[in-house]
């Protein structure tokens, strides 16, 4: 195995992990600073009564819930944020926990980012762009304190330094990366996701393998993330189809929740691929769900990447191994194994296998294929491709 | 010690390099693509060109101060951006050290890195035209 030149990892999340943790939600996040906490969160989560049971704990653990924002569209935006940072500043609000997705934790966020620094998203736009010491090179300021009680088994937001909010009147997504950006404190309770419909925890979950497969092969892998990706991957193959078929197996939502945890693990410092290239076009351009995308993309992007070099088709070993697959022969065989045994899993979860059962035109290729060639996760994947790759490769999944 | 001694020397090379790649016919469309206006904003010296990438419109790039509003700013050493265009950085982990910084939507920048790879040799072979393989050798 290479020594790598240049890694880095952290893992700046307190998680806090187990049964009956939203009873103790205000004990743990007192431990992080705050006192007057906001909840963020969104109507769908609100009615299924997960909210108050956070708001109990939070009280009970002697906080003050200053407030409930729950406002969070399913794919929130930036006057979302600075309506949410307003609340927080009229509420004298000193705290965030946000409950729910990945939507509700990239506003919460971002209206962190705007009540601790002022401005609006557009001004912290960018990579490493939060104040800091030492004319901007020093020690990142800090924001408020920051909780996170996910609801689904796969972004992994609770725990990245990352968020990706939506600028409707630029019609663009904004990305924000910076250290600060990570939660201080991720409570995984398996109550979070009880009611966690099916069909959303198959394809959070394949989100989740795909976080971990693109983490362990990406050029940014290190072996930091392979050691949260790769467990990752056990925690999956064990409890996926478990949490999927029998939404009342805790144990087996639990662990999901954990995996999706672990898998996001790499990808916050840079290391992804093209699946996600090609699903956040997807998802711009024809509202596919991002684990749907991923779930179609992935096996034909394995096969493309697992024949560039023999340390690729290694890295490729590696996951398939964790995941019960004969990993035999070079990166072809196994590229193609891997990828069928994708395949194959997506369809025992009941997703759909094809971009064109999802409302993906034939005549969209070419302009999707131009979008993923300007997707960031493009520039560190195992293989480069051309604009004529992303091409095929979307023909395939068609 | 800096590669170069004051923002005309930056200008007169990394500067020279962006004023003939918007002028090139076959690179020139393909970094259009970006459609944005970049600002790249350098220390050690004290620096900053302009440059715009947009479809339709003339390749301008502007020394110092301009009055192109930028979409996407770039910070860092005149000194890393000297050996990207030698081909010496990788630029994803010089984002993620911190030795480049980007403000604003920094994909639309980010999709043209694979296009740099064929001028890293012309760069070289500008510097040597201009008697400058002191900033090759260094």
């Amino acid at each position: 195995m290479t020594f790598k030149d240049f890694y880095q990892f952290a893992s700046p999340t307190r998680v806090v992990c187990g049964r009956e943790l939203l009873a103790s939600a205000g004990f743990e996040f007192a431990k992080q600073g705050a006192e007057r906490v906001l909840v963020v969160t969104d109507q769908v989560i609100r009615a299924t009564g997960l909210v108050e049971k956070v708001e109990g704990g939070v009280a009970d653990g002697g906080l003050e819930v200053a407030g409930i924002f729950d406002d969070v569209p399913q794919d929130s935006d930036t006057a979302v944020v600075t309506r949410c940072a307003e609340q927080a500043k009229e509420a004298g609000a000193d705290s965030f926990l946000a409950v729910g997705g990945g939507s509700v934790i990239d506003t919460t966020k971002g209206a962190n980012v705007v009540f601790s620094h002022g401005g609006a998203i557009p001004d912290w736009e960018g990579v490493f762009q939060l104040p800091r010491k030492r004319d901007g090179m020093g020690r990142p300021l800090p924001l408020a304190p920051l909780g996170a009680i996910h609801t689904t088994d796969g972004t992994g937001s609770e725990a990245s330094p990352v968020a990706v909010i939506k600028d409707s009147e630029r019609g663009v997504k904004v990305l924000l990366l910076d250290f600060p950006l990570a939660p201080d404190l991720a409570i995984l309770d398996p109550e979070s996701t009880a009611t966690l419909p099916a069909p959303i925890a198959a394809a959070t979950g394949m989100d989740a393998l795909t976080h971990a497969i693109e983490g362990v092969t990406s050029t940014e892998w290190s072996p930091h993330g392979d050691a949260h990706a790769l467990h990752a991957l056990r925690l999956i193959s064990d409890n996926l189809e478990r949490a999927v078929g029998d939404t009342s197996d805790e144990d087996a939502r639990g662990n999901m929740l954990v995996a999706a945890n672990l898998a996001i693990a790499p990808t916050g410092f840079g290391a992804t691929g093209i699946t996600h290239s090609m699903s956040h076009p997807c998802g711009a351009r024809y509202g596919v769900p991002h684990g749907v995308a991923n779930a179609i993309n992935l096996p034909p992007v394995i096969e493309f990447n697992a024949v560039v070099s023999e340390e690729v088709a290694d890295q490729f070993r590696d996951a398939a191994e964790v995941l019960g697959v004969d990993a035999r022969g070079g990166g072809q065989r196994i590229g193609r194994t891997l990828a069928d045994h994708v395949r194959e899993l997506r369809g025992r979860l009941g997703l759909p296998g094809r971009l064109s059962e999802v409302g993906v035109p034939e005549e969209g290729i070419s302009r999707l294929a131009e979008d993923a060639m300007g997707e960031g996760s493009t520039l560190v994947n195992p293989r480069q491709p051309s604009e004529e790759d992303f091409v095929e490769l979307f023909q395939q999944a068609l | 010690m800096a590669y170069f001694n004051d923002a005309q020397e930056v200008y007169d090379t990394l500067g020279k390099l962006f004023v003939d790649l918007a002028e090139d016919e076959e690179l020139a469309p393909k970094f259009r693509k970006a459609d944005t206006i970049v600002r790249y904003e350098y220390r050690e010296p004290e620096s900053t060109i302009t440059v715009r990438l947009q479809e339709g419109q003339p390749g301008d790039v502007d020394f110092g101060e301009s009055e192109m509003e930028p979409e996407v700013v770039m910070s860092m050493e005149a000194d890393t951006a000297h050996r990207f265009w030698l081909g010496q950085v990788n630029v994803t982990v010089a984002l993620a050290r911190g030795q480049i910084k980007a403000k604003g939507p920094v994909a639309k920048i980010l999709r043209l890195v694979p296009l740099t790879k064929p001028v890293f040799p012309r760069y070289k072979a500008q510097l040597e035209s201009q008697g400058r393989t002191d900033l090759i050798e260094a």
